[in-house]
């Protein structure tokens, strides 16, 4: 392990690298800024230019974009409370009344050293639970990969929201049926062509990923109108004052830091939760145990109520990468693109990736707390700068975006029929946006698609066509318990506590 | 109107073209009593798409949750004619990207969208397309050595044979 530890060491701090995550941190936070533009935009925007690059680096770069997507969307949400990214809204409850009350710079300090924080506790933890995971994951079988996938996608429509189940369903089997499209992996047959050789190939994962969110997120704010209002146009021009904090705060801060990043992280690993939930959680977790006279500055400045939220979102993002470098299966949208990318590098994430390309595997969890580092040294003195871009004319900006989207897929193909599809699904896109349909479960469905249908046609095929394989194992039977109750837990959680909330009210 | 009535109901209409359409999978002789062929998980995914559509369909007449009724109010402040015009754009990049190469038409396609969302400054317009196109296209060909059309007008005046 020692070994590996100091191969990835040396990969990560080779020039080229260092530039690598300095490029994708920056060029992430200006994304993740943009209200409206999430980090699966940012990653999906990037992938095109690292297709040249040795994947060490390429994905060097997108974990940088990562980490500077989630660093950026707090930026906004802090100045001008619009967050870029889901997983800072919280960030936004004591960050922008901190900003108003005159103490802009403050509160971007305190997300620069809790993200900072907690991406190095996360980042550590990720070193040591990753290959452990990846060694008890050699043992896995089809069937059980099977049922992880089924958990996963299963997970990610249990963790949605209320009333939001079935919704996140449907787009994920959406996102299973595109994946079907081409040409059939095991028999060759072409399935959904429709006579049309473009289809042969099926539909590109990166096409699907940059007009399903680049593009519709950009179209979606063309449609909404949404201008930038006067209050936030002052709140840009307005000095953000000192980035200094005194001891005292340091000391409120601290114990905050480390149990929102320990939430944060385990968060982050379990499927179909994420960023969002861990900050979240990590919110309600500090309020809940605050005292009274705390309790009560929570939503008006808070400096725990911000660090909160930023140590747990950073931690989860590094929680997330676990069962995606050990497992090969993404637990959120935001890694199923990055499973996506690595997917087209040649690269199959999973439990050989950790013995396969162990400059990968070790280079990107060191990268990430180099990541963070960069965030604290590199942006947070140049983020007074950096939000100047945010006053760039919107007017300019879109078209730009749906440029640099439009481009990004044609380049790879020099095919001008993904350009049409892409209009076509980002139509889609934004329809389904309009009727509150989540878009990261069709992202996830479509990356697990074709490895669900292969696993699982392998366990029938061990099992000779018989459906014991799902109760043959006992890991198998585990996994899709697991998954069974995640199913019916929502219906379980409604029974129990509503029935609780509605004795409390009478 | 009720938002999640309108999803179920596209996705209804899709699962059942998907459903449909898994029987035109042609499958090879001698796989037709494979445990697992071509044609399964289409045929699988298809159901279940359109029970878990049928399902949403049936909620949304029990209980409707007051955030899913579509805030009609917000919904004509849309800028849809906007969104239409930009698709159309894009549209015209696609048909143009090869025919006029990648210069004119991304300088195009760049100054209809800045019009679009009613950039006023010509100054500004001009620049940033010509400025976006140029860089990039230098950017590709000469540093990336990334091949793009020139464009049939190029062409014609370079008497390049295509």
């Amino acid at each position: 392990m020692m070994d590996g530890i100091w191969l990835g060491i040396t990969t990560a701090l080779s020039g080229y690298n260092i530039f690598m995550v300095a490029v994708g941190a920056f060029a992430g936070t200006f994304i993740g800024m943009l209200p409206g533009l999430g980090p699966i935009s940012a990653i999906a925007l990037m992938i095109p230019i690292t297709y040249g690059m040795d994947p060490s680096s390429a994905m060097i770069l997108i974990a940088g974009v990562y980490y500077g997507a989630i660093f950026g969307g707090s930026t906004s949400s802090i100045l001008i409370n619009a967050p870029g990214v889901a997983g800072t809204v919280a960030t936004s409850f004591d960050g922008y009344p901190m900003a108003k009350q005159g103490y802009a710079g403050k509160a971007l300090a305190i997300a620069a050293y809790s993200s900072f924080s907690g991406g190095t506790i996360a980042a550590i933890f990720l070193l040591i639970a990753a290959p452990v995971l990846a060694k008890v994951s050699l043992s896995f079988q089809s069937s059980d990969y099977f049922a992880l996938m089924v958990l996963g996608l299963t997970a990610v429509a249990a963790f949605a929201g209320k009333g939001k189940f079935l919704k996140a369903a449907i787009m994920t089997l959406f996102g299973l049926m595109l994946a079907t499209v081409g040409t059939d992996a095991d028999s060759g047959v072409s399935r959904y062509t429709f006579g049309d050789i473009n289809l042969i190939d099926g539909i590109s994962f990166l096409l699907l990923a940059m007009a399903s969110f680049a593009l519709s997120e950009a179209l979606i704010n063309i449609i909404e109108n949404r201008k930038v209002t006067k209050e936030e146009k002052a709140a840009l021009k307005k000095e953000i004052g000192s980035l200094k904090l005194t001891k005292a705060e340091v000391k409120t801060i601290a114990p905050v830091i480390g149990r929102s990043s320990v939430l944060g992280f385990f968060v982050g690993v379990l499927p179909g939760a994420g960023a969002t939930i861990a900050s979240f959680l990590a919110y309600g977790m500090e309020r809940s145990i605050a005292n009274a006279k705390e309790k009560l500055k929570f939503g008006k400045g808070s400096l725990r109520g911000l660090a909160a939220p930023e140590s747990a979102n950073n931690a989860a993002c590094s929680g997330s990468f676990v069962p995606l470098l050990t497992l090969g299966i993404p637990g959120s949208g935001t890694t199923a693109v990055i499973l996506g990318a690595l997917i087209s590098y040649g690269i199959q994430p999973g439990p050989t990736l950790y013995t396969d390309h162990p400059a990968l595997f070790w280079s990107v969890i060191i990268s990430m707390y180099i990541g963070n580092l960069i965030l604290l040294v590199l942006n947070l003195p140049l983020i007074p700068y950096i939000a100047k871009l945010l006053e760039t004319p919107r007017e300019l900006l879109l078209p730009l975006v749906m440029f640099f989207s439009l481009i990004g897929v044609y380049l790879v193909t020099f095919n001008t029929f993904d350009i049409y599809t892409m209009v076509l699904f980002s139509v889609v896109a934004v329809f389904l946006r309009i009727v509150d349909y989540p878009m990261a479960p069709m992202i996830l469905g479509f990356i697990l698609g074709g490895m669900m249908e292969n696993n699982l046609r392998r366990a029938l095929t061990i099992s000779d066509g018989s459906l014991s394989f799902l109760w043959e194992r006992p890991m198998t039977v585990t996994i899709l318990v697991i998954t069974i109750i995640m199913l019916v837990w929502p219906l379980i959680s409604q029974l129990l506590f509503g029935k609780i909330a509605a004795s409390e009210d009478n | 109107m009720v938002k999640s009535r309108i999803g179920a109901i596209f996705f209804l209409i899709f699962s059942a073209f998907y459903f449909y359409k898994s029987f035109d999978i042609h499958l090879l002789k001698g796989t037709y009593y494979d445990t697992m062929t071509a044609q399964t998980f289409p045929y699988y995914l298809g159901i279940l798409g359109m029970i878990v559509s049928g399902l949403i369909l049936i909620f949304s007449f029990i209980k409707i949750e007051k955030d899913d009724f579509m805030d009609m109010k917000k919904l004509r402040t849309y800028d849809f004619k906007k969104g239409l015009y930009l698709v159309l754009a894009m549209i015209f990049y696609g048909y143009t990207i090869r025919s006029l190469g990648f210069v004119i038409s991304t300088i195009i396609f760049l100054i209809l969208g800045f019009r679009i969302l009613e950039a006023k400054s010509w100054k500004v317009i001009l620049l940033t397309s010509f400025g976006i196109s140029i860089v990039f296209w230098l950017l590709l060909t000469q540093l990336l050595g990334i091949y793009v059309e020139n464009g049939v007008i190029f062409d014609y005046f370079l008497g390049a044979q295509s």
